[in-house]
């Protein structure tokens, strides 16, 4: 009756111990259909992750998974994707995991357009340590480091990689589990290094109105506004609405990707191949000449 | 997109809807399963109890569906799938919450049943065959069945406020 990839081929038999009505139940479902449009068996995609409650995705699939090093699932992703270029390779975490401990890797692994998607549970807070600020808490956010509102002022994700010239950024939220489910599918699809920040209410230590009750009510989808993903200018102005609207969808997809690092690299390797073979004692002499 | 993503109504046939309705109940099991698990993990077992039960009766409703669907049209393959179902009949995901309590279960649920009755209301006008409506309306009546004994429970259950903050963690610093 289903598709020869049904959702629960990729559901791993380990149970999530997330907080019962956490919003990352959704993603992880709203992931299982993506992977089952996209149908890639679970042994050709691997699943990188940091630290953070969102960082435990990889356990919960049937792909390979690495729930590596806090801040550094985006280098280790690149090494993955280099090392084995057929692989689809996804990389799940939190906005603390992403933007402040990694936040040093993600302008790199955009310049360099490795081909993976990014998928960040942006809960606005530090969950899984019991609710301290976190690179994205709004201003005034009262949490246990800031008893009197935080003073910071939030990264906004969404300018971010868009400044730095991702090629493809979404913004989802479980409250539209299929808007979010095709989101993802079209980030798993675009050959070039994705960004889908999904805003994923944390139950416990998350603020009233990032619940997703409140997200339904609030949510507007891009392309209700007309909005062309293919205006990257545009992308950029709707995108710094982000913190006071929410906006679904595609900002801005690249509609001339260009080549991946992965291609560049296997192009290079191809060149260097067909040229004239360096032998040692050549290459030995010509440095001892200089 | 609604809560069915990429099917067509106006073409649907008797089977696909019979396939779209084990699928439902399906998706509806699966779901009231994670509940249990997740409120079993989270020191709530008399709620994890209570929606395992709700996964077995859905898991029953599915059983029967299927056996219709197999009667009348044997393995034939179908054209709805899994993945294009998206709550229905299942709770939504944040209707969970750690440490809830027995009439919250029941609220869940019964916000569940009245989800479902309102998509198979929705689909009775859209489909033409006449078989395929009188099924949908059996579907939406079901509903209403099931509503109204979910409904019995809550009015045998005490009303309490929901206690569950009481349970919760304090954001203590670590």
């Amino acid at each position: 009756m289903d598709s020869f990839l049904a959702p629960n081929d990729y559901k791993s038999p380990l149970k999530p111990i997330w907080c019962p009505g956490c919003g990352d139940y959704g993603v992880l479902q709203a992931l299982y259909r993506a992977l089952s449009a996209v149908g890639r068996p679970p042994h050709e995609i691997a699943f990188i992750s940091g630290i953070g409650c969102s960082s435990r995705i990889p356990g919960y699939t049937t792909a390979y998974g690495f729930n590596s090093v806090h801040g550094r699932a985006l280098p280790i992703a690149q090494g993955v994707k280099l090392a084995n270029p057929d692989l689809l390779v996804v990389v799940a975490g939190g906005d603390g995991d992403g933007f402040s401990i990694g936040g040093g890797h993600v302008p790199h692994a955009i310049r360099r357009n490795v081909d993976l998607t990014y998928l960040v549970m942006d809960n606005q807070v530090y969950g899984l340590t019991k609710g301290q600020l976190s690179p994205t808490s709004p201003r005034g956010l009262k949490t246990v480091t800031s008893p009197m509102g935080s003073l910071e002022q939030p990264i906004n994700p969404l300018l971010t990689v868009l400044a730095y010239g991702a090629g493809f950024v979404a913004q989802a939220t479980p409250a539209d589990m299929p808007g979010m489910t095709t989101l993802i599918e079209e980030a798993l699809r675009y050959p070039g290094f994705s960004f889908v920040n999904i805003q994923s209410p944390c139950v416990t230590f998350g603020e009233e109105e990032q619940q997703l009750r409140a997200h339904k009510a609030r949510m507007k989808p891009l392309s209700s506004l007309g909005h062309d993903p293919a205006n990257q200018l545009a992308a950029l102005d709707l995108a710094r609405a982000y913190g006071t609207e929410l906006y679904t969808g595609v900002f801005y997809r690249n509609p001339d990707p260009p080549p991946t690092y992965d291609a560049l690299i296997r192009h290079r390797q191809a060149e260097l191949q067909r040229g004239e073979p360096r032998p040692r004692a050549r290459v030995l002499e010509r440095y001892l000449q200089t | 997109m609604g809560p069915i993503a990429g099917f067509d109504f106006e073409r649907m046939t008797l089977r696909d809807a019979l396939d779209l309705a084990v699928l439902i109940e399906e998706e509806a099991r699966d779901r009231y399963w994670e509940f249990a698990e997740q409120l079993a993990t989270h020191d709530t077992p008399e709620v994890a109890d209570f929606f395992s039960r709700m996964a077995r009766i859905e898991e029953r409703h599915r059983g029967e569906l299927l056996e219709r669907r197999r009667t009348m049209f044997g393995d034939a393959p179908s054209s709805v799938e899994r993945r294009m179902v998206f709550d229905v009949e299942a709770p939504a995901y944040d209707d969970a919450r750690a440490f809830m309590g027995v009439r919250q279960a029941l609220e869940t649920v019964l916000a569940a049943e009245v989800k479902a009755y309102a998509f198979f209301s929705e689909a009775v006008p859209r489909v033409k065959d006449p078989e395929l409506k009188a099924l949908f309306q059996e579907l939406r009546d079901e509903e209403v069945h099931h509503q109204s004994l979910v409904k019995a429970e809550l009015a045998r259950c005490p009303e309490k406020a929901d206690d569950s903050e009481a349970y919760a963690d304090d954001p203590n610093a670590q």
